[in-house]
């Protein structure tokens, strides 16, 4: 039983692999590039040069924190739909620590400032947390309004009390280089955020997997009534799970801010905390998946930026890839390709009917 | 001749045999009952007939000639209908509008007048009266059966199948329905009714046809049969007559009740001044027809809902503001009549649900890291103990989802009933079950009340209320009718409390 069914899983894997190279080389094709030479570029903007390489990580970090507050959420049936806020939030949270303590408390001032966007972006999923499990709203509006709120909020923060005294941008002052995350590998963009990111993975993968706590978020996730029969606060649970779910996605605003940016401006998400959805979605809300596909995702995305800088094939291809893998992975029921025997397993029944 | 011949009727899910050469006759003008243990192939056999399965093999037919439905629809339109054990009504439409819905010969504009005279001459006609304007959601069952048997003698059916229909009405409704049954006949229907309820079959059915393993055991006509010959058809040997001994001496109280009362939410359901208590080594069977209080009752003792006034002991100790978690502490047990959705998690394994309740103790967790060694051993061990039967090859690790009814309910039983446990509430603790797995959990019931625990015992079936209970307290509109002691509680009696005809307004 299991054996088949890793056997359909792998040939599902090999004909959206197909579909999705298939329908990359036509659009390729249609920009009127040689598809062999875009997918030589492709594969150079990732394994190339050692630096592109390591671009893959720091791709892959806001994506890693973010698709995993996604995944925790989502596990527990808490619909978070607000990683892009989160993220923000935790940005902000983190600039306002590092401009505001003095140098002398070294490098407690990271810490402080990473803590202090994990409390912010906990709290705003909070919100919506609390209004689903008291008043029955929906997760999904309040975190998606809750987006635009505090993204506007930023962009208002800029332009006043964040903004840099010394110039006219709407930006903020920037990080002095005491308080940024220090770079790992010289000339290289891998910076400690990258560690961080890891150990996020692995302390989740943990909580997840191998606690109480864990255990009592996944079964809230899979059935909130069964649950509170048998004595676990579904409240609890979603609000612990909401917290954590937004203070993952603030992290890394944070480590964006500290480590890339040096300093706080509107758009630094790059919508990171959507795609976060959709890499939970894949990764099927395990940690150690959720990795895996982040590192994937950014892959693709560096091979699609190094293919469009030399070959002037839009980088949006790659979009348009994996939205297609997203409707194939989420829909292969309903595509009689993916699945020929849907009709026949409809009339079979169950054999204990 | 008959009307409906079924000849070798085979079908199989995924290589198990739900039906193996299956032959089933009907005569006009007769009822038919289809007897089985659950999973004996009966469900698959109507289904098959009705269109919702296509058989592998074998022939049908209808009146003389080979047919083969694809659908309901086609049965309907041939003349077989079916009321299924649940009901496919919508709650919020009207009776009339439930009775037409989706005909074809509606036309374009409804003619509600027409319709409405059809269905009063049908009711008139067959004794099933029904209001046709009131909203199917403000009917009990009793009355959304008659609609469901309106709805398909409408479409000018022949055959009528009843799959399990007697379960969910008290005995005086069950009369009028036979009563019902009886002017169909007369009237040249055929009838197939599926249950599993000897003294039903023996009241009502012309013929009986016995299932078992998915294979014809036995044709018989029923007044050359009797109650006994049918069980051993039925399950291979004789049935065990309620021979639990009764309780020894109780000694003291241990839950009690104190004018507990839950406020309504909607407008069923609510409890109203419940005072009740359950001894130590005591069943309390809580009788009553379904939807009179049973589930709120078992809600509020369990801390699902909390009462908006009274009292709640366990032991002398008030628990009346403690939490599910904390009451479940104190020794509160709770099987749950809906094990799909209160008790289990269908997606995770049977390791993950045995460990649902106890997970945050010695030896599956400490310091909140969980021990899934130990889990997976003490899964092993209850799954021996309790007879929960899974795939061989995934073991513990098997989806609850893929397990039968039967097992399901065990595995709920094997993570209750721990030492711990000193009340156990049982709500329908064998719905569903078939006869091994039914005996088996009664069996567990009583082996704690033997033990010194209480067990109270929620179900609808008066048959098991009465094999098994101490005494018996009955439900009505959410209070308690009547507590009979097991001498005093006759099935007349237990009957009549049922209906809401308590002993002063009968004198």
């Amino acid at each position: 039983m299991q054996a088949k069914q890793r056997e359909q899983a792998l040939m599902d894997f090999t004909k959206i692999f197909l579909l999705t190279a298939a329908v990359g080389t036509l659009l390729i094709w249609a920009c009127g590039a040689s598809p062999l030479e875009a997918y030589r570029l492709f594969f150079h903007g990732m394994f190339g040069t050692f630096s592109s390489f390591a671009e893959i990580f720091v791709k892959a970090t806001p994506l890693i924190l973010t698709g995993l507050g996604c995944a925790v959420a989502f596990r527990t049936g808490f619909f978070n739909i607000g990683a892009e806020g989160q993220f923000y939030a935790g940005a902000m949270g983190t600039t306002v620590v590092v401009l505001y303590l003095p140098d002398s408390f070294g490098v407690w001032r990271i810490v402080l400032a990473m803590a202090a966007g994990f409390v912010c972006g906990g709290i705003w999923a909070l919100i919506a947390a609390l209004l689903k499990a008291k008043f029955n709203i929906s997760e999904i509006i309040v975190t998606i309004m809750l987006n635009y709120i505090i993204i506007n909020f930023l962009g208002y923060a800029v332009r006043s009390f964040l903004m840099d005294p010394a110039g006219n941008v709407p930006q903020s002052a920037k990080i002095a280089a005491s308080a940024r995350l220090a770079i790992l590998i010289p000339s290289t963009r891998f910076h400690a955020g990258i560690l961080i990111a890891v150990c996020c993975v692995l302390l989740i993968w943990f909580v997840m997997e191998k606690t109480t706590v864990g255990y009592e978020l996944t079964v809230v996730g899979k059935n909130q009534r069964a649950a509170a029969c048998n004595g676990i606060s579904v409240f609890r649970s979603v609000v612990l799970s909401a917290f954590l779910s937004g203070g993952l996605a603030a992290m890394a605003g944070g480590i964006e801010v500290l480590a890339i940016q040096k300093k706080l401006l509107e758009g630094i998400s790059a919508n990171c905390g959507y795609t976060a959805v959709l890499i939970a979605l894949i990764a099927g809300n395990r940690p150690l998946a959720v990795f895996a596909v982040a590192i994937f995702y950014a892959a693709m995305q560096v091979g699609a930026n190094s293919m469009q800088r030399q070959l002037g094939v839009p980088s949006a291809i790659v979009n348009i890839l994996i939205g297609l893998v997203v409707v194939l992975i989420l829909g292969k029921e309903l595509i009689p390709f993916v699945k020929p025997a849907v009709r026949r397993l409809k009339k079979g029944g169950r054999a204990d009917a | 001749m008959a009307i409906l011949e079924m000849k070798d009727i085979c079908k199989a899910f995924s290589g198990v045999n739900a039906n193996e050469n299956v032959c089933l006759n009907v005569e006009k003008g007769s009822i038919h009952a289809l007897l089985g243990e659950n999973g004996a192939g009966k469900t698959t056999l109507v289904n098959i007939l009705y269109g919702i399965y296509t058989a592998d093999s074998g022939e049908i037919r209808w009146k003389g000639r080979p047919v083969r439905f694809d659908s309901p629809r086609e049965a309907i339109q041939s003349g077989i209908g079916m009321v299924q054990q649940h009901f496919s009504l919508v709650r919020r439409m009207t009776v009339l509008d439930n009775i037409i819905l989706s005909l074809k010969s509606n036309g374009f504009v409804l003619n509600r007048k027409a319709a409405a005279a059809r269905v009063a001459s049908l009711a008139q006609k067959y004794g099933l009266t029904v209001n046709p304007i009131t909203r199917i959601a403000d009917l009990s069952v009793g009355e959304r059966q008659r609609v469901e048997i309106l709805k398909a003698l409408y479409r000018d059916v022949e055959l009528l199948i009843l799959d399990e229909p007697t379960g969910v009405l008290t005995p005086q409704e069950t009369a009028q329905f036979f009563d019902v049954l009886r002017t169909l006949k007369g009237e040249g229907y055929a009838i197939i009714i599926i249950t599993h309820r000897m003294s039903e079959i023996m009241a009502v059915s012309d013929r009986v046809t016995i299932l078992r393993d998915g294979r014809n055991v036995a044709d018989l006509t029923t007044t050359q049969t009797n109650p006994e010959e049918l069980s051993r058809y039925m399950i291979g040997r004789e049935l065990k007559q309620g021979d639990t001994p009764a309780a020894t001496a109780h000694s003291g109280d241990r839950l009690t009740l104190n004018g507990v009362t839950l406020a309504a939410r909607h407008r069923h359901g609510a409890l109203c001044d419940i005072s009740l208590c359950v001894c130590r080594g005591e069943i309390l069977g809580i009788a009553g027809v379904e939807g009179n209080g049973q589930k709120e009752l078992a809600e509020v003792i369990t801390g699902l809902r909390r009462q908006n006034v009274g009292q709640i002991t366990l032991d002398g100790r008030d628990i009346g503001r403690l939490s599910v978690r904390g009451r479940y502490e104190a020794g509160i047990a709770y099987i749950s009549d809906d094990r799909q959705n209160d008790g289990l998690l269908m997606g995770m394994s049977v390791c993950d649900n045995l460990l649902l309740r106890e997970f945050r103790r010695l030896p599956f967790s400490r310091a909140g890291v969980l021990d899934r060694r130990a889990a997976v051993r003490s899964a092993e061990n209850k799954m021996n103990t309790y007879q929960i039967r899974a795939s061989g090859k995934t073991g513990v690790q098997t989806s609850v989802g893929l397990l039968s009814g039967g097992n399901q309910q065990k595995l709920v039983i094997a993570r209750e009933l721990t030492e711990n446990a000193v009340l156990i509430i049982a709500c329908q603790p064998t719905r569903g079950l078939d006869i091994g797995a039914t005996e088996f959990v009664r069996s567990l019931l009583v082996r704690e009340r033997n033990a010194g625990k209480s067990v109270m015992l929620i179900s609808a079936d008066l048959d098991e209320i009465m094999a098994l209970s101490d005494r018996i307290a009955v439900l009505f509109a959410g209070k308690v009718a009547g507590v009979l002691s097991r001498k005093e509680a006759t099935v007349q009696r237990v009957g009549l409390l049922m209906g809401g005809i308590t002993e002063k307004e009968r004198a």
